[in-house]
Parts: structure tokens; sequence; C-alpha cells
């Protein structure tokens, strides 16, 4: 594959904050329908690393392209379906008029179509004339993902999209990722939870300011001779 | 039971909270601060400078009641030496408070001329500040008839005509400027909520993530609050119509105009704020820190010709003077379009500085 057929491609980012370095040697290629996961403590830099390939933080060091657009380009925006941890619905709207504004925002060409597909395939269709703020966040979560695919993005960014909800929830959401990259779409997924990230087929571990990898979990945990793949990244943690 | 030591816990957790927010200095330093400087250097309504014309059939007529005027602190003759008409075209034009008009007196040479009495007319579209001085001028006169040795029975006499407010209806005063004090706060408040609600309850982060460009994210705001603005001031436009009796002398149409212009530029200036705010209490700060000497100094609150020059000058940078200046105006003294709309020139300057500090303040980015 070449570079430019590269869904993301980036070298060496790094950022920092206040003057200190907080992560570094963030380099990540990624293809068209492959799912890399981000695992570490916290603070370590996924939300950052995620940010720095949504545009949202411009890195300090390091270079590269995501959709084979330079970094920081504003056109990456109608591309890229980016998830943050925190609420990004509006609370006092009801879930139909926030899947609006998302496809409103990315000039989709037929929303009521949209916003249909998307309801049917997140299964939220019967609440769409729900307020949001009477959800619970289950049902939060599963909008907000509704609302980042009606674009149907090139590439997911996705920072812990499963932290807090019930196994139900987290289940089927890994199992919407799956489904996507199997259809192309090219996934980068914070998580906490490191049985969920043994499904991801790749890993870039965060520990000591730096990202390592990409390394399969199953070779991380070959590396550390651990059982599974959070003993390994317990004892990583518990020799520093 | 209460507890001491719990009641200490609260008080000693409360007080280290409060000098760790930055936003407790502005409230208890910079807000006071701003008041002290204000009220006890600016704010002098005994200390206008209330302009008077004085017009005469014959410069020698107005001698000497300009001398007496002169005299008198907080009064300033313009116009110079005018004929007659004259002090009362200044006044209806806006370049002076009162005007005097001395007729042409009873002579051995003119033994026909009746004895027309001295005209004063007085701008009264801001009683507060004309009260003052119509009194001063009434003295000023009679002093300088005992001066001549003349007295009531054989003086001409002196007719004060108030235009614009004949009653002096305080309510009339403040009305007009009542709208845009409210369009004023609302719209600012409203504003510096904005993009810090934004930020506090996490949408901000998925707002930057979106196509939608900085001023994309503007306009779409100014919109409805630029509508709802303009319907807020008309409703209390028509409020003072329909229940205070005001009346509508001149450019309704462009008062009206105005609206929307004074609605987003202070709305522009409140997202401003908001775009460089932290929290929402801090952003309502700001918002605070902006309208309150607004309002000192924009002739609301205080007659804007008593300020002290500098103070003019800091008013003369708030839309809201200009929006007094165009309500009264439009209201009270029958203003043309021209003339209401001539007053928002300031108001549009205002709103593009505002949007350009907003779109750079605004940011593309997280850091």
């Amino acid at each position: 594959m070449t570079i430019a057929e590269h869904v993301v491609d980036v070298t060496g980012l790094a950022k920092d904050y206040a003057g200190r370095r907080v992560i570094e040697g963030v380099t990540l290629t990624l293809a068209p329908g492959e799912m890399i996961g981000l695992v570490g403590a916290n603070g370590g830099g996924k939300t950052t690393t995620l940010r720095m390939l949504a545009s949202l933080l411009r890195p300090d060091a390091g270079s590269g392209t995501v959709l084979g657009l330079p970094l920081g380009d504003r056109r990456l925006r109608h591309a890229i379906g980016y998830m943050t941890q925190r609420p990004a619905l509006y609370p006092d709207l009801d879930v139909i008029e926030n899947l609006r504004f998302r496809a409103a925002a990315h000039g989709v060409a037929r929303p009521a179509d949209c916003i249909a597909e998307v309801a049917e395939n997140y299964g939220i269709t019967d609440v769409l004339r729900t307020r949001v703020s009477a959800l619970s966040g289950g049902w939060v979560r599963r909008v907000q993902f509704a609302a980042t695919m009606i674009h149907a993005p090139r590439l997911l960014l996705l920072d812990e999209p499963t932290a807090g909800l019930d196994a139900a929830t987290r289940r089927d959401i890994w199992g919407w990722l799956a489904a996507l990259a199997t259809e192309g779409c090219s996934i980068v997924v914070s998580t906490h939870d490191l049985v969920e990230a043994e499904r991801c087929p790749a890993i870039l571990h965060y520990h000591d300011g730096r990202a390592e990898g990409p390394l399969s979990p199953a070779t991380l945990i070959a590396q550390s001779g651990q059982p599974t793949l959070e003993a390994a990244i317990v004892a990583q943690a518990d020799s520093r | 039971m209460s507890s001491p030591r719990r009641i200490a816990a609260v008080a000693r957790v409360e007080l280290a909270r409060l000098l760790r927010t930055r936003m407790t200095f502005t409230l208890l330093l910079l807000v006071p601060a701003l008041q002290v400087v204000l009220f006890g250097t600016a704010i002098r309504p005994q200390a206008a400078r209330i302009t008077v014309a004085i017009a005469a059939p014959s410069p020698q007529s107005a001698t000497s009641v300009a001398a007496d005027l002169a005299r008198q602190p907080g009064l300033a003759l313009v116009g110079g030496t005018l004929r007659p008409g004259e002090a009362e075209a200044m006044v209806r034009g806006g370049k002076a408070l009162i005007g005097i008009e001395i007729p042409a007196t009873r002579s051995f040479a003119n033994p026909t001329v009746p004895l027309l009495p001295v005209r004063v007319i007085v701008d009264a579209s801001n009683p507060a500040l004309t009260t003052v001085a119509a009194p001063r001028i009434e003295a000023a006169y009679w002093r300088a008839l005992a001066i001549r040795a003349e007295v009531e029975t054989t003086g001409p006499g002196l007719r004060i005509e108030r235009l614009y407010n004949p009653e002096e209806r305080a309510d009339w005063a403040f009305l007009p400027a009542l709208a845009g004090v409210t369009v004023m706060i609302a719209m600012i408040m409203l504003g510096s909520l904005s993009l810090a609600r934004e930020r506090e309850t996490g949408t901000w982060e998925t707002l930057l993530s979106l196509p939608i460009g900085k001023g994309e994210a503007l306009a779409g705001r100014l919109l409805p609050y630029t509508a709802i603005g303009t319907v807020q001031g008309v409703l209390v436009l028509a409020a003072g119509w329909l229940i205070f009796d005001m009346p509508m002398r001149g450019s309704a149409a462009a008062l009206v105009a105005l609206l929307p212009l004074f609605a987003a530029a202070h709305f522009a200036i409140g997202y401003a704020i908001s775009a460089r705010a932290a929290t929402q209490l801090a952003a309502l700060q700001g918002a605070v820190a902006f309208y309150l000497p607004a309002m000192l100094l924009s002739g609301f609150l205080y007659p804007f010709e008593t300020l002290p020059p500098w103070a003019q000058a800091i008013g003369n940078g708030f839309p809201l003077t200009h929006f007094i200046d165009a309500a009264r105006g439009a209201m009270l003294r029958g203003d043309s379009a021209a003339s209401v709309l001539a007053s928002g020139i300031p108001i549009v300057v205002a709103l593009c500085l505002a949007t350009v500090v907003a779109l750079i303040a605004q940011g593309r980015r997280l850091d």
C-alpha cells in the first residue's frame, strides 16, 4: 500500500502542555478498514493523540497526513467522525434535532433519509422525539454514535466510546465498530478496558509519555510473558 | 446539633475555593474599583456643561445676559452672536440645550416695539439635565434686570419654553433609553454565555470538529439573537407608547431599524467575552464589567453632559450612548430618519470591531 492510500499516516507526533512534553513518538499508519486501539494509563496521551488527528490540537513535533491531507487541514473535518468522551449533544434538544444539526453541519444531501438510516442502524428510532436530557447514559452514547456517523465518515476517532456503559451497550458498540471496519471505515479508538481492547487488531500502547506500537494484542502479550493483555499492560506499568 | 468544627470545616473549604478562583478577584476588586472610579470621578450631575445659545436683534442686547451667563458654572455659551430665531434653531438642531431669544427692546427710537418676553427654549428631552440649568438661566436673567434697575412690571419678563417634554416627565426620558438598556443587557448576557456554556457542557470540542467555520458559527448565533433582541426592544418601545403615552414624533422606522444592529453589536461583544472566558461565571462577570460602565457613561442614569471629557470619550465608545440619543431623538425630538440612522454609524463600527475580536478570540483549535 502506498502512502497516499493510507487513511492515517503520521510520524513522531508530540505535544507539550505548559512547557512539558506530555506525549511523544506517536507514529501510526492506518489503511482503509483498519482499526487500532489506544490503551494506557489516564493522562497517557490517548485523548491528545485523537485530538491531534482530528486537527483540534496542533502537534509540537512530528508530521503526517490524514485522509491524504496534512494534519490541521480544515477540509479534514468533512470526512472525519470524532466522538468525544464528554457529552456532545445538546441536552435541551430532541434527539432528532441534534441529528438534524449534525447533518446540516456536514452538508448531508438528504438529511431525513440519513437520520432514518442511522437511527435504524444504531437502534435509536424509538427515542428520536425524546429530549436528550431525558435519556440514560447508554442511550445518550448510542445517539452520540449515530450523530458521529451521520455523514458516513471514512475515519472514525472515538474517545472512550464504551466508558461507563452497561455490557449490552458495550457489546453493541464493538459490534458496530467491527461492522464499520468491514465496510472500509478506518477506526482509531481509545479505551481503558483492556479486555475490549483485545478486539482491536492493533494497539498503540501509551506509557511513560511515549506511544509504543502499533502491535497486535497477541504480540504484546507474548512479549510480556503474561497471560492476558490486561496483565501485560499492568506488568509494564509496575516495572516503571 | 450544629457542630462548630463542621461549620469551620465548611468555612475553610469555602474560603480556600474562593481564594483560588481568579474571578473572585474580579468580583471583589475589579467591579468595586470600577464603581469607585466612575462614581467618584465621572458622575457629577451638578457639574453639567450645558450649552446655551443666545440670539438677539443686536449684539449689544445679548451682551449683559451673555456676560452673566458666562460666569455661571456649568453653562457654556455656544454659537457666538446669533440673529433672532437662530438660538431656537440651535436647540431644535441638537447643537445647544438651551436657547435664549432676546426680543427687541422698546426705546425712544422704537417706542412701538411690543413688550415681548425673553424666550428660553429648553431641550427637555432629558429633564434631569435641564431642570438643573433652567433656574440658573432664570436667576441670571433677573440679576441682569436688577443691575439695570428694571423690575418685573416694566421689564419684558421671561418665558421658559420646554421643548419635547414640556411636563419634564422622567419616564419619557428613561423609557427610550430603557429600550436600549434592556436589549444591551440581554444580548451581552446571552452572548457571553454562548461559547462558555458550550465549553462547560462539553459540546464545544465536538463543534470544533465539525466543518463549521468561525464566521458561520458566529453568524448562525447572531441571527436568532438579533431577532430576539429586536423584538425585545420593540416591545419596550411599544410599552412606553401604549402605557406611558410616549410620543413618537420622529422616524419610528429608523429607530426600529437600529435595533437589530444594536442587538447584534452587543451579542457580538458578549460572544467575544465568551470566547476568552473559561467558565460561564467568568463570562457573566465580563458582561457585567462591560455593561456597568455603559449604563453609567451613556446618559442613561446620568446626563451625558455632566460627565467630564475623559468619561464622555469613553461613553462615546459604547453603542448604548448613541442608541439613547437616537431613541430620544426619534421619540421626543422628532428627529428625521437620516438623523436617527446617523446614530447607527458608531453602532455599526462597534458591531464590526466586536465581530473581528470575536472571530480572532474564538479559535479553531483547543490549544
